[in-house]
């Protein structure tokens, strides 16, 4: 038992640059394997639809375009996305389709505006190196 | 003329906006200090360096919705915290900053002062253990009887505490008790004992950490304040702001020497006087633990107390020795 | 004076919804009551209809706290019935994450106890050193708290040398601070007042009510999953079991302070010992039909997790025993004599995780407000004559 045990590591910090990140204003730096935001990249996709039976959240969602020219469409509702990066685990292709980004700072005042969606055509095996023409267009 | 002056003085400086801006710098300062004592940056945005972020807060409760509980006694619950602000502002009033005339005592200096500034410090408590008891919720309840336990625990060290300076001074005058000290600096060093024990006698009555059990909100949510919301806890807690500056100008005035050098000199004294003593407050808060209100009792009387008759023989002694 | 005085489901001290009802007689406790179910999310049911894999995500959200704990036991259930051998360079890095948890649960608790005991600087200063652990976990697996580095078979993120350096440099930051500040923290003399000799537990009634994790140690029983039980690799690391004989709160913070230092050591032991290989073996994505038992230490206690296949791609039935509900018979012996001021203390020695725990129906007749205890059977005859007869609901969909 002492009194005041604290105080000179109290006296210590008082003039002491403060631990918070004063965050709007500042970063921090996220690490290289940080799970962010899935997207695709739909000139690799082969639409095995491993990813939209392995997502935990059911946040992936695969439909028929066109089945005769083989066109789908992807939706990834990132409000229900849970950032596990199950996708991009359980993706076959290499390099992979399923890819996830750093970005976390992704909220907003509509959950229908997190909704991101890619129409594209079934890439084969082997990706060429120019794959076919894609309007990856995520909807805002 | 005279009766604009007054107005002045009451509401003005150095009354009610005049305590209000000073009062939320204080709490500013001592949020501040706080805070950087722990490593964190404390209020930084509203304003420069945070200044403004007292009054943004008492601003946002102003425009709260207001609830007053059915079973509450209706008139009783509104009315404290204007009686709490009242009577901590006149207290600030009795202050010797801007009563430094020796020879002429006005209303606001006169022999006996520092028993009356002393009563109206512990009126707050008496009004909050009455607001707990008006709202009816089991939580104020609880917080009113720890109010009123703490009372009984504190009081006593604090009025002896403060009162043998006057001893010594042999004056029951706050101006002139400051003069006294003036005169003869190194008398202050006696007093050093009955400083500390007066500091954290203060630091109960404003029920700050370690002492901030009747509003403990780990245990008994808001305490006190439970069933308060908008204006009225605006008030409240602008009462507890006024009262962190008048305690702690009434322990700069009584262990310090006071304010000399007229209004402005004695008014810089003033700023840097108080402010040291709510940085030792803030220390204290964030040096210790929140006790018990058994252990406060307890603390209190086996420790306060006989430091404070100690303090108190000393300078019996002392002045027997210096006549 | 006697009275009743309701702490939750919504309170300052509690972070999630519980109702602790508590007769006191002035200032001290005289009967104390817990009530559970505020936050039941039926999360054993929807693991019924998730595949092994969906499930280890599903498990990890059982707790904030001891997310990787969960995660943890769950796969170790799973792979016993899959008959699966995770690589062993795999089992240390999921181990490493087990210690690392262990070490953030442990200094948010030393936080939430010096915030309930209103010590913040304590609080803000442990905390603040919580943050080294929470960046290593975010480097190792990619997020902050769900780790998410569990799969069937293995891990999902390989260590590389600058990463091992990180967390002996982390490690040996967090060891100083931590011995420091704990040697201070319990000098003070005002927060030591505030938590010796407070809820008391003794050995007899710690182990005739089951207690689990540093609640038991507390009282003097050294019991622990990883040695006696120890799974993949505790065997092979050399740590002590921390156990205090004082019974109280503050033998509840020695514990898991010795907790702290131990899992550094061990922390230390598993990145230099790091074996070569694979991290990661092939897991089919069904399971042979069968059942298994999974214990494993979390920080708070044993957990178990009692998982039945039926030799389809999801569970039959997962069965979750969070140690927050084994620590509840212990905290009502606790909590009685105690004052008002002790409820918060008392109530997170255990380190309660509200939502892990809620397991429990309670049947309250809505007239009467008496309740009643039905059999499981009764329970679903209800539900399907009420389902029978409901109005058929319009087409039930997701907002979007």
């Amino acid at each position: 038992m002492r009194i005041a045990a604290f105080l000179p590591e109290l006296l210590r910090h008082l003039f002491k640059k403060p631990a918070t990140v004063d965050y709007p204003f500042q970063k921090l730096a996220v690490p290289k394997d940080f799970r962010g935001t899935p997207y695709l990249r739909p000139e690799l996709c082969i639409v095995c639809k491993a990813c939209e039976r392995d997502c935990p959240a059911e946040a992936i969602e695969i439909t028929d375009v066109d089945p005769a020219e083989k066109r789908f469409k992807m939706i990834i509702h990132n409000d229900r996305c849970i950032h596990c990066a199950q996708c991009v685990d359980s993706c076959p292709t290499t390099p992979k389709a399923m890819q996830i980004d750093s970005l976390y700072e992704i909220a907003t005042d509509d959950r229908h505006k997190l909704k991101a969606e890619w129409v594209f055509a079934r890439a084969v095996m082997k990706p060429k190196a120019s794959a076919p023409a894609a309007p990856a267009a995520p909807a805002a | 003329m005279a009766v604009l002056r007054t107005f002045l003085y009451l509401l003005v400086y150095p009354g009610l906006i005049f305590l209000f801006v000073y009062s939320t710098f204080c709490e500013w300062f001592d949020r501040k200090v706080y805070a950087r004592l722990q490593n964190r940056m404390g209020p930084t945005h509203t304003g420069r360096f945070g200044l403004l972020q007292p009054i943004a807060d008492f601003l946002k409760l102003l425009a709260k919705e207001d609830v007053v509980p059915e079973a509450a006694d209706k008139r009783l619950f509104s009315v404290l915290p204007a009686i709490g602000l009242a009577v901590v502002a006149t207290a600030g009033l009795l202050l010797p900053v801007w009563n430094f005339d020796l020879a002429r005592p006005g209303w606001t200096s006169f022999p006996g002062d520092i028993i009356v500034i002393l009563y109206l410090l512990s009126l707050p408590t008496l009004i909050l253990f009455l607001a707990a008891w008006s709202s009816t919720n089991l939580f104020s309840t609880i917080g009113g009887s720890r109010v009123l336990t703490m009372l009984f625990g504190y009081e006593v060290p604090l009025f002896l505490a403060v009162l043998s300076p006057a001893i010594l001074a042999d004056s029951w005058r706050l101006a002139e008790i400051a003069a006294f000290y003036q005169a003869r600096p190194l008398l202050l060093l006696p007093n050093l004992l009955g400083f500390f024990v007066a500091l954290i006698a203060v630091q109960a009555k404003l029920e700050r950490t370690p002492f901030d059990i009747p509003h403990a909100e780990t245990e008994i949510v808001g305490g006190t304040f439970t069933e308060y919301s908008g204006k009225k806890l605006a008030l409240f807690r602008l009462t507890f702001d006024v009262e962190l500056v008048v305690a702690s100008g009434l322990l700069a005035a009584v262990f310090m020497g006071g304010f000399p050098g007229g209004a402005v000199i004695g008014f810089a004294h003033f700023v840097v006087k108080t402010l040291v003593v709510i940085f030792l407050l803030s220390l204290i808060r964030a040096l210790t633990a929140r006790i018990r209100v058994d252990q406060v009792i307890s603390f209190s009387w086996k420790v306060l107390a006989p430091l404070a008759v100690i303090q108190l023989l000393a300078i019996i002694l002392l002045k027997g020795f210096l006549s | 004076m006697s009275f009743q005085i309701p702490i939750g489901p919504q309170h300052p001290a509690l972070k999630e919804p519980i109702s602790l009802r508590m007769t006191v007689e002035g200032e001290v406790i005289t009967d104390a009551d817990i009530r559970l179910g505020y936050n039941h999310r039926g999360l054993e049911k929807l693991a019924e209809e998730r595949t092994w894999i969906q499930n280890i995500y599903l498990t990890e959200r059982i707790c904030g706290i001891c997310s990787h704990s969960h995660a943890t036991c769950y796969v170790q259930g799973v792979e016993k019935l899959m008959e699966l051998t995770p690589p062993r360079r795999g089992l240390y890095i999921r181990y490493l994450v087990s210690e690392l948890e262990r070490v953030h649960s442990h200094l948010l608790w030393l936080g939430v106890a010096g915030h309930e005991a209103g010590f913040d600087s304590f609080f803000m200063y442990t905390w603040r050193d919580r943050e080294i652990v929470m960046d290593l976990l975010e480097m190792i697996s990619g997020n902050r708290v769900h780790y998410a580095i569990n799969t069937l078979g293995g891990v999902r993120r390989d260590l590389d040398e600058g990463q091992k350096s990180k967390i002996l440099e982390g490690v040996a930051t967090l060891r100083k601070r931590s011995e420091y500040y704990f040697r201070i923290g319990a000098t003070e003399p005002s927060f030591v007042a505030r938590i010796a000799g407070v809820g008391m537990l003794s050995k007899e009634r710690a182990i005739a009510l089951c207690a689990v994790g540093p609640v038991l140690r507390a009282s003097g029983v050294a019991r622990d999953v990883r040695k006696e039980d120890p799974c993949a690799v505790y065997d092979e690391l050399d740590f002590n079991i921390g156990t205090a004989d004082s019974c109280d709160v503050l033998g509840r913070v020695v514990v898991r302070v010795k907790e702290l230092l131990e899992s550094y050591k061990m922390i230390e032991q598993m990145v230099k010992g790091l074996p070569d290989g694979d991290i990661v073996a092939k897991a089919p994505r069904k399971a042979k039909p069968g059942e298994t038992v999974s214990r494993y230490e979390a920080p708070r206690g044993e957990n178990i997790h009692y998982i039945q296949a039926n030799g389809s791609d999801k569970p039959e039935r997962l069965k979750v025993r969070a140690p927050t509900l084994a620590n509840y018979p212990a905290t009502v012996e606790m909590l009685r004599k105690g004052f008002i001021a002790d409820i918060p203390l008392i109530f997170a020695a255990i380190d309660p995780c509200i939502c892990c725990a809620e397991r429990t129906v309670t049947l309250v007749s809505a007239r009467s407000g008496e309740e009643s205890v039905v059999r499981m059977s009764d329970l679903r005859r209800r539900a399907l004559a009420r389902s029978g007869n409901a109005p058929v609901k319009g087409n039930a969909v997701w907002p979007f």
